[in-house]
Parts: C-alpha cells; structure tokens; sequence
C-alpha cells in the first residue's frame, strides 16, 4: 500500500495525471474523523491484474472546506461522494445528501463530535 | 423534443429480493435516463464498529452486513486486524477459510441464477436451482454448525475443523453439483426462451466497464480481467486450481454463464483443498490491540470487498471503512439500463445479483 499526500486544491490535477482507467481500478472515496474539526480524505486505487498494489490519495481537511468532485475523471466515484456527505457533513460539489440519511436522521455520524 | 414518462421500479417489487429504487425516465418503452435511491435498509455498521464494540467482537458484526457473503465480511475483516497485529495463518488456517469462502459463492451464484430464470418467466427451473443450491447449503451447515451466519472465522484462527466425514460429505455433494450444473450450462445456453430474454439483453461494454469501474462478474461477462483472488497474495489460489472465467459480449446470457462456470472452477479448487489440506492447529494466539492502518481486498461473490482498519492501539477501533461489490456496480448498473427496454429492467437487475443489505449496510 502506497500512501500519497495531495491537497484539496491540487487533488484533480494529481488525480488526473495519476489515474488510467484501464490500468487503475477506483475503490472507494473513504474519510477517517481525527478529532478537533479535522479530517483525512483518502481516494483509493488497486492496479489491474497486479498483485497488491493500492495507491491511496490522502488529503487533510476540515468539516467546512468544500470537497471537490473527481466525477469528471472518474465517473463512478459520485457514489462514494455522496456516501461522504451523508456520513460527515461535508460538502462535495454536485453531490447531494440523502444517499442513505433521511431528513431526521442523525446530520453526520461518523463525525467524532457526533 | 419527444415526450418522456417517468416509471419507478421499486423500492418494492415483485422482481426485486431486496429494496432499492430505481427511477427511469423512458421515451416509450425506452430507458433514456436512471436514478438510483440505495439506502433503504441502512444501519450504521461502521459507526457501530468503533462506537459499540470492541475489535474482537467487530468480526461477528461485520458478518451481519449480509446474509449471503458473511464469510468473505468476516474474512476481510480479520485479515486487516491480522496484519495490524502482525500475525500471519498457518496454511490449514487459510485453506479452509478459502474453503468456506468458496463454498459461499458457489450457494450465492446459484441463488442468482435461480433469480435470473425466475425473471425470464421460468418458475420451473428456479425451483430446480434453489433445490440443487441445498447440496451446498448443507455442505455449509455441516462445516460451521450454521446455515446462513457461519461466524467461522475469528481472529487467529477458524472455529471449527474438518473430520474424514465431512471431507467426505463434501466430496460426495459437490460431485452431485458438478453434474447438475453441467446440466445448467446446457440449459442456459440452448433453451429458447432463456435465449429470447438473455443474449443480446443487458450489455455491459468493456469500456463502459473500465470507465464505471465494473468488478466481480459483471466485469468478466463484459471481458474485464480482474479478480482480487489473483491480485493478492492471502491466499494461495493459483496454487489450488484457480481459472479466471472470462466472456466477451457483457449480456445477461455472459453473466449467467460466468457464474455456471465459476461454480465448477470452485467445486474444483475445493475438492483441491480437501484433498491437500495441510497439517497445523487451527486456533493460534495474537498478541496485542490492532495499531495503524491496513487495507484489504477479498473477492466476495459479487466482486470485491474492500475494508480498510484502522487502530490506535486500544480497543476500539478509530475506523472501520467498508466497500461492498453491489455498492460499486450501481454506476455500471444505472449505464447498462440506459437503451434497454424497460421491459428487460428486472431481468438485467437480477442479473446483476445486487445485494442492498451489503450496499446500505
């Protein structure tokens, strides 16, 4: 597993010059709480037909910066966008609540204040 | 501009197991636009497994994210808290985890398939599956003591052996499966209205699966070589028989047939294990409380499952990150229904064999 730091300022550039789709499959947007309003983002990739190589997107981030969306590069990953938004709170461009939340539901419950 | 109507499938459904909601914009009986509503039976497992239990119990809860591939959730799940506690299995310890988790898929890809005939109007032959499926359901009971929540697996370990009678119960039904699936084979690829609803019906292109990132075996019926059994190294898979099962034309009749010739590559790879099972205790101790972050991929019947661990040396856990197959293929899905006739929808859902329990979990 090979752990890459980005920003959220330059995540589509270094997306966009790192991802193939035909050499790199999109696993999943994740987000980990670390407490005190902070966040880390992670966009996730393994290779095709190679043996346990992941390559993880990394990037430091608050409850209220907007996230920008990696659709345009990577069609499928509004998915895990919108997973982001429900279970954090966070904003993502283009991406609405209410993948899994209802409107009473608890607002982002993976946050660690939460 | 020509008129649209709008037509929802589901949340409840006459065709559909579990509850999802699509809604298709159709130019008559045309499919031009999908939306997806997922999240009808969430539960909040994730946050449960680092807010309700600790990292010994979260295996046992994991499992309950579905009722069709709890191994390959438990099995993910302990593999990641192993490698953070630095523990490898002895080989027994990991043929017959990979033994129960073949036997997992061949049940879940035989409930597909019953599925799929059953949409096709062909009651008769979904009876003769789910019957046939019951070989390898009783396979499953004998080894684990459970039918449907196995909780087989635990960290250090599996929970319980195989004796002489069970390697030759198991012997015995899947030689009974191999027959009635070459059965199958025949049957699916040659009767008439099964050919009328399947081939051509559904097509899942190899680029389209490149760019939504199609996985499992609805990637491989669309020609997509990828299989996280071969893109790891947990499990000695080529080692015991693995083949990967490609098609080409990405249709329903393709994703049939995948999973009717996964189920004898299977069947293989666990008379393959029964008869090689090495020697070796089959409960070792760990030491210690899961630290850092480790990520792992298991290939579950559906496709890949991705979980990723992550431990600060107590313990609960800090994160419990899960991505299920169904949960990656809805984009896939949503592009297959576009210019198939709305007709065809529930038997190109079926075909895709999505389970909700995994993807709201």
């Amino acid at each position: 597993m090979r752990k890459i730091e980005t920003t959220l300022p330059t995540l589509l550039a270094d997306i966009g010059t790192f991802y193939e789709a035909r050499k790199w499959h999109f696993l999943s947007v994740n987000g980990i709480d670390l407490g005190e309003g902070k966040i880390e983002l992670q966009w996730i990739f393994s290779r095709y037909g190679i043996k346990d190589e992941i390559v993880i997107y990394y990037a430091l981030s608050d409850y209220t910066t907007p996230v920008p969306s990696v659709v345009s590069l990577i069609p499928s990953a509004f998915m895990g966008e919108r997973e982001i938004v429900d279970m954090f709170g966070l904003t993502v461009e283009g991406a609405l609540r209410g993948l899994y939340l209802d409107e009473d539901s608890l607002p982002h419950p993976l946050r660690g204040e939460s | 501009m020509k008129k649209t109507i709008q037509i929802p499938l589901g949340s409840q459904h006459i065709s559909l197991l579990e509850p999802i909601r699509f809604k298709f914009e159709c130019e008559n009986e045309k499919i031009i636009g999908v939306d997806a509503d997922v999240g009808f039976v969430h539960r909040g497992v994730e946050l449960a497994c680092t807010r309700s239990f600790e990292f010994k119990q979260v295996g046992y809860v994991v499992a309950r994210v579905c009722g069709l591939c709890a191994i390959t959730h438990s099995l993910s799940y302990t593999l990641a808290v192993e490698k953070l506690l630095g523990y490898v299995a002895n080989d027994r310890i990991k043929y017959l985890r990979m033994l129960m988790v073949e036997l997992d898929r061949i049940h879940s890809h035989m409930l597909c398939l019953a599925h799929t005939a059953e949409n096709a109007g062909f009651e008769a032959l979904f009876m003769q599956i789910m019957a046939d499926r019951e070989l390898v359901m009783d396979l499953q009971e004998a080894i684990s003591g459970n039918r449907v929540q196995f909780d087989f697996i635990a960290i250090g370990g599996v929970n319980r052996d195989l004796t002489p009678e069970l390697s030759a119960l198991i012997h015995k039904n899947l030689e009974l499966l191999s027959d009635k699936i070459d059965t199958l084979l025949g049957l699916f690829d040659n009767n008439w209205s099964l050919s009328l609803k399947y081939k051509g019906v559904g097509v899942l292109t190899l680029d389209q699966a490149y760019t939504y990132n199609a996985l499992g075996p609805l990637a491989r019926a669309a020609g997509l070589a990828t299989d996280v059994r071969v893109e790891t190294s947990d499990f000695p898979y080529e080692a015991l028989g693995y083949t990967m099962v490609l098609e080409s034309t990405g249709d329903i009749h393709a994703r049939n047939f995948v999973r009717l010739r996964e189920i004898l590559n299977s069947i293989a790879m666990c008379r393959n294990i029964v008869d090689n099972l090495p020697s070796g205790e089959i409960q070792e101790k760990t030491k210690g409380k899961p630290s850092g972050e480790a990520v792992v991929r298991v290939e579950a019947p559906r496709g890949e499952l991705f979980y990723l661990v992550r431990g600060n040396g107590q313990n609960m856990l800090e994160r419990v990150r899960i991505k299920t197959p169904t949960f990656s293929a809805i984009p896939a899905m949503m592009e297959v229904f576009k210019g198939s006739e709305y007709a065809d929808a529930p038997a190109i859902l079926a075909s895709f064999d999505p389970c909700m329990s995994c993807t709201a979990k």
